[in-house]
């Protein structure tokens, strides 16, 4: 799998970092999106140690985004921290089927 | 987080800021306590009162300022339980919650000071107000629990037991920026009790490249299943409250709800414009603002000076611009100024606490009214007017307004009467501090003045001026001494206090039916709109309020009539008007003009005339304050220097028309230094 449709969260993935990588994601999505792949996008997400309701809403919001371009995002082994953040807000579920898509993919 | 090298830099930076905005915190505690008391079933009040402790601790943490959060704990303990029902707001426990909010103000004061002194006695009494705050909302709430517990019942079913309710939560948008987390409000909710069916509404969030990555868009909605009171789960929500969509749905609703999922979810629409009224206000530095009106005290100079020119050039074209700029100049002064205005109710209210322990320690009751407390006066001004008004309505309280059995004894209702107003009146703002109480006893007064030598033994002044002569320095008529008042410094340092803000004070009592103090300001202290005339070569102002009209003098009523000090009268439609000769009163080395107008002016009630030579139109005086030489010069107010360089006396209307009725025969009181007036008068001579 090319390395532009991996891209790994940093360890921090919270309201003090959401606005620095908004703008990385941005850039990252629209150079996958001209390499016409529409099997998805993997983000890796085994470093993040820190997540917060800021955090998993920008995961949110790059997954809706890559859902309008008939895309699915993929969360690859995810750190207990991210998913119990993502718990704690509801998304357990949610979560989860991110990393089952990637298991059947 | 990246802080560690810049912690320090970040505390000094900021906390000048926290204090300022914790004193705000601790001032509008105080309000809203003494609110509470008139209204104690306001849920509303609690809340906010809840909200100020809470903000105050949190914030204090954020310094490591441990006194105030250890010490704001237990008042904030006392309001929770007040909040639960569990302790009921008694006058005791008003009073300790304000003793409580007196030693947060302290302890934030100190915390200014970044080597405190110890002081054995102040801890000493912070040990004790702790001790009283815990006994009232620890033990005191044992006994009380189960009736509180019935009334829990009768509005939310048995207390005891685990309900489920039903929550729905929008965030604002700037829950993130305010440095709010919904997981850990949601974690808080999970130490209260059970929270099941969490459901994350995201259909708001939008897509990458639409998405404010620090604005929040997540909305809630769960069941809580928990024992915990109402106002516990919405302690969660404190911090966002103001910004939150929050929708709790107590346990006996739903049963008329029959699908618990289906309990109500927060409306999804967009959240509304969060904390809008946090935005409408900007904290600026006062001496930037001193600063630009300082500069705009100098454009108006330079505007009318440019002006002047302008018409001396006779080019309409120029002077065309140069009005055009004069009025654009006078809508940036009126702004300007208006930015440094504050309503005077700040300064009012901060008397119903004193007003409420004073008349507590003496044993008096009081009724404290306010009226007019919308009305604007500059900040600088509204600063130095807060100690005079203190110790006026301090006097009132101890000398004035009697004990309720001489009140009752005397006819009149037990509970005292206190009344502050203020209004705008043709330039200046009026304060009257008024009180029912027992008057001033004219003898009494006349009496002191005769044993301190103020007036010599056996000469009687005019009733008015007995009175007046308590603000005569070294008077002090209290026959105890009390620690409130009478110790004879306040009356003359308060009267100075006033003068120097080119205010004045009156005194009007009658004996047996109370006070009034009267004090006149001037709206602002930097600029005034004015009258320039001329008188010979001299220029003087008027301030533009106080002129009533200007009207072409009749021969008939000049020099026939004048006095020695340039006094005499007019008749104007049919009723009889003083008129005062500048060039005479003020001994100007000029010849009389063929032609004088009078300009008309109005002061504290009172019309009189002023004979001028020559009118010179509306012009805007930047006030400079009268030097040494002109300090003992009655009836002048300030300078100002007009556009050509020429310096113009503003006049004291107020001071001017006093010259204008004093009784004729009377010591020349137009300069206080009698030699001086006799060389005046010779010269004028």
């Amino acid at each position: 799998m090319p390395d532009a449709h991996v891209r790994a969260l940093p360890a921090e993935l919270t309201i003090y970092t959401v606005a620095e990588l908004h703008p990385q994601w941005l850039k990252w999505l629209a150079t996958t999106g001209d390499a016409g792949d529409a099997e998805g996008c993997v983000v890796d997400a085994a470093a993040v140690e820190q997540a917060d309701a800021a955090g998993v809403q920008l995961l949110l919001s790059l997954s809706s985004a890559l859902q309008r371009q008939g895309r699915a995002l993929q969360l690859r082994a995810p750190s207990t921290a991210l998913l119990a953040a993502c718990e704690a807000l509801g998304l357990a579920d949610w979560a989860a089927s991110l990393q089952a898509t990637e298991e059947a993919a | 987080m990246k802080q560690p090298a810049t912690d320090t830099d970040f505390i000094s930076e900021t906390l000048p800021i926290f204090i300022s905005e914790a004193q705000e915190q601790i001032e509008s505690f105080e309000q809203l306590l003494l609110r509470l008391e008139d209204a104690p079933q306001d849920r509303e009040l609690l809340d906010a009162l809840f909200r100020c402790a809470h903000t105050v601790k949190g914030s204090a943490g954020i310094f490591g300022l441990d006194a105030v959060v250890a010490f704001t704990h237990h008042v904030e303990t006392l309001l929770d339980r007040l909040r639960e029902g569990l302790v009921v707001l008694t006058p005791e426990l008003s009073t300790l919650l304000l003793q409580g909010n007196d030693e947060i103000r302290s302890l934030v004061t100190a915390a200014k000071d970044p080597a405190p002194a110890h002081d054995a006695g102040a801890l000493q009494a912070r040990a004790t107000l702790v001790q009283r705050l815990q006994r009232v909302s620890g033990q005191d709430a044992a006994p009380t629990a189960p009736l509180a517990a019935a009334e829990t019942q009768a509005d939310a079913g048995p207390a005891a037991a685990v309900q489920r309710w039903q929550l729905s939560a929008r965030f604002g948008s700037d829950t993130f920026r305010n440095g709010m987390d919904p997981g850990a409000i949601l974690g808080y909710l999970r130490g209260l009790g059970a929270v099941s069916g969490l459901h994350c509404a995201t259909d708001a969030v939008p897509a990458l490249d639409a998405l404010d990555p620090e604005s929040c868009h997540l909305g809630f909605r769960f069941a809580l299943d928990t024992a915990a009171p109402q106002s516990d789960i919405e302690a969660a929500f404190t911090f966002v409250r103001d910004d939150c969509e929050l929708q709790i749905t107590p346990p006996e609703a739903q049963a008329r709800a029959p699908d618990p999922q289906g309990a109500p979810r927060a409306n999804a629409t967009a959240s509304k414009p969060a904390a809008a009224d946090d935005n409408r206000y900007i904290r600026v530095h006062a001496d930037r603002l001193d600063a630009v009106i300082n500069l705009l005290g100098e454009l108006v100079i330079a505007g009318a000076g440019a002006a002047l020119m302008a018409r001396q050039t006779k080019q309409r074209g120029l002077i065309e611009a140069n009005l055009q700029m004069a009025r654009l100049i006078e809508e940036i002064r009126n702004g300007t100024l208006q930015l440094r205005m504050v309503p005077i109710v700040e300064t009012f209210s901060r008397f119903r606490r004193v007003v409420r322990d004073t008349a507590g320690e003496l044993g008096k009751d009081v009724a404290l009214e306010i009226t007019g407390g919308e009305t604007e006066m500059d900040k600088s001004v509204v600063e130095r007017i807060a100690d005079p008004l203190m110790h006026l309505v301090r006097n009132a309280l101890d000398h004035g307004l009697e004990p309720p059995a001489e009140r009752v004894a005397a006819g009149k209702p037990a509970q005292g009467r206190l009344t502050l107003s203020a209004r705008h009146e043709s330039g200046v703002i009026a304060i009257h501090i008024e009180d029912d109480g027992r008057g001033i006893h004219r003898q009494k007064v006349l009496q002191r003045a005769w044993d301190r030598g103020l007036v010599e033994r056996g000469v009687v002044p005019p009733d008015n001026d007995i009175l007046n002569l308590i603000f005569e320095a070294g008077f002090s008529t209290a026959e105890k001494v009390t620690n409130l008042s009478g110790r004879g410094v306040g009356m003359d340092v308060v009267r100075r206090n006033i003068q120097a803000l080119r205010g004045s004070v009156t005194l009007h009592s009658v004996e047996g039916q109370g006070s009034r103090i009267e004090i006149r300001l001037p709206l602002t202290l930097a600029i005034i709109d004015g009258f320039l005339i001329g008188v010979g070569s001299s220029r003087f102002i008027f301030p533009l309020d106080a002129v009533v009209e200007v009207i072409e003098s009749r021969q008939d009523a000049t020099a026939s009539g004048t006095d020695a000090r340039g006094r005499s009268v007019m008749a104007l439609r049919g009723q009889m008007l003083p008129v005062v000769n500048l060039r005479t009163l003020y001994a100007l080395d000029s010849p009389e003009p063929d032609r004088h107008s009078v300009v008309v002016l109005q002061a504290s009630g009172r019309r009189f005339g002023v004979r001028v030579d020559q009118l010179l139109g509306q012009h805007q005086a930047v006030i400079k304050p009268l030097g040494h030489l002109f300090g003992s010069l009655r009836g002048m107010s300030g300078s100002s220097i007009l556009g050509n360089g020429e310096v113009a006396l503003i006049f004291d209307v107020n001071a001017l028309s006093q010259l204008a009725a004093d009784a004729p025969g009377r010591p020349a009181a137009l300069l206080k230094n009698p030699n001086h007036a006799a060389s005046a008068e010779g010269h004028n001579a």
